[in-house]
């Protein structure tokens, strides 16, 4: 029904009516193009998230070569290394070892964890493996 | 022409211009709907975009292990209060299920194993049921998934903690001792009364551990929850105990990658499966562990033996129920792949994959390895 009355319309139309027209198309494309854009400029680059018992304590560019101590009040500690676009931890407090020994993370949603120092470093960002949750 | 200027007195002319100015009154109405249409739609594509969205969450002290729960939700906020929600319920299992601690007002596995030869304890129908598809299990696997295997694991367990504290000292539990725990590993001693709603432990010195089940158990439970209040879509990993809410909001299958169990290798995982509303369930050597004169022996450990299976680096379960998955996982790691494989082809919806320690992949008849399409 629409589409068989807009060509008629366009015929006998005045020009403030043409004007109308387009501006609200015109804001209707800028809304669209905007809303876009700024969906693209907010996917930021990949980062290592450093949580403590699930809370945030810091965020690392996976592109940028560095180390961080991660250490706690009760002196357990992890050293997070950030190299090649991977993360990995190189040396920790745990007994077990098994965030050492996991290999360096780099895709989107890997995660290295410590469990006797309550760390998670999750990869935020990172190349789409394909991937929701890992089984170990 | 102008509104109010009336071309009189020409009759014919006043009602066609009557008709004109209607069809101009329609035409204007027209595009308008027209154009409310448009950017309602250019709206409405965004919205759907980004609604709902998809949130992460993660909580400890369940399981001994990290949980991760993947879902969408309205709000950061909405999607908070529902991951507190799931945390209380799992926190609840946790404590009827731990065995090394005892929590007021709660009888919980601590308590029975404390009352073990003394009296019948009464349970929360949460764990009657626990111990009787433990039990279930138990003979559907022909022992190799036990949950009165205390004595022995207790055992494993102290050995294992000393040497991950002290790894120069690091020991195997002395053959004799293991032998003399494993006298008190009698299933039929797990003494279940449904009328009373009670357990008794006819054995003084057996010991109940669930570890190879009560999680995977209490994982089913939460996801039923998960439904109940809201969530439709999530999937959940509670120590890489991988259950999944209905598929993920556009429609797929959840993507859940076998971790491989070669550490220091590149691939960080060696197969996907797709869940819709399934469980995936790895048990493996490569995490809990630790070494004794360079030899790893794992957490894992088979009743047939008193030792850690040396079968496998890992082995992975698919089934419709996480409680299931956790078992079979357990007894499948105890056990050769030719006897493993039969169990499994033998059970309805039931699926797994083996990674031999050389790295050898092998696959029940119906599993499915995840495709894009």
């Amino acid at each position: 029904m629409v589409k068989s009355v807009i060509p008629a319309g366009l015929k006998s139309m005045k020009k403030n009516d043409l004007k109308l027209l387009a501006v609200l198309l015109g804001l209707a494309l800028a809304a669209f193009v905007g809303m876009s854009l700024y969906a693209r400029f907010t996917t930021k680059e990949p980062q290592a998230v450093v949580l403590l018992d699930g809370k945030e304590r810091g965020r690392y560019s996976l592109s940028e070569e560095t180390v961080v101590e991660i250490r706690q009040e009760d002196g357990s500690y992890n050293i997070l290394q950030i190299r090649d676009g991977k993360a990995e931890i190189t040396e920790a407090s745990c007994p077990d070892k098994i965030c050492v020994n996991h290999r360096p993370v780099r895709g989107q949603g890997e995660s290295l964890v410590c469990l006797p120092n309550r760390l998670v470093v999750e990869i935020e960002n990172g190349e789409d493996l394909g991937i929701d949750a890992g089984t170990r | 022409m102008r509104d109010g200027e009336i071309s009189f007195p020409y009759p014919l002319l006043y009602l066609r211009e009557l008709r004109c100015r209607r069809m101009k009154k329609i035409c204007r109405a027209g595009i308008l709907v027209a154009v409310v249409i448009v950017f309602a739609g250019l709206v409405c594509m965004q919205y759907r975009d980004q609604n709902p969205q998809r949130y992460e969450g993660q909580f400890f002290d369940c399981f001994d292990t990290v949980t991760m729960i993947t879902g969408y939700a309205d709000s950061q906020q909405d999607f908070s209060e529902k991951l507190e929600l799931l945390q209380a319920k799992l926190v609840y299992y946790h404590q009827l299920y731990d065995i090394y601690h005892t929590y007021d007002g709660v009888n919980n596995l601590k308590t029975i194993n404390d009352n073990a030869g003394v009296e019948a304890v009464k349970v929360d129908a949460e764990i009657f049921d626990l111990l009787k598809f433990g039990k279930e299990m138990y003979d559907k696997t022909e022992g190799r998934l036990h949950i009165a295997y205390g004595s022995v694991l207790s055992l494993w367990h102290e050995y294992r903690e000393e040497g991950l504290r002290n790894p120069l000292q690091a020991k195997l539990p002395p053959q004799a001792e293991l032998e003399a725990r494993a006298a008190h590993i009698d299933i039929e001693k797990v003494i279940l009364d449904e009328q009373s709603s009670t357990v008794y432990l006819a054995d003084a010195q057996m010991s109940l551990d669930v570890g190879s089940i009560g999680k995977g158990y209490a994982v089913q439970k939460l996801a039923a929850y998960a439904r109940e209040i809201g969530l439709k879509h999530a999937l959940i990993s509670v120590g890489g105990n991988v259950c999944a809410v209905g598929e993920r909001a556009d429609g797929t299958p959840w993507r859940v990658g076998i971790e491989n169990p070669t550490l220091d290798s590149e691939k960080p995982y060696l197969a996907a499966v797709g869940l819709s509303d399934g469980c995936l369930v790895t048990s493996g050597d490569y995490q809990r562990y630790y070494e004794v004169d360079g030899e790893r022996y794992c957490h894992i450990i088979d009743p047939e033996t008193n030792m850690p299976p040396q079968y496998f680096a890992s082995v992975s379960v698919q089934a419709e129920d996480s409680g299931v998955a956790d078992a079979l996982s357990t007894s499948l790691f105890n056990m050769e792949y030719a006897q493993g494989v039969s169990l499994v082809d033998n059970m309805e919806g039931v699926e797994a994959m083996w990674v031999g320690k050389d790295g050898e992949i092998r696959y029940s008849s119906g599993f499915k390895v995840y495709e894009e399409k």
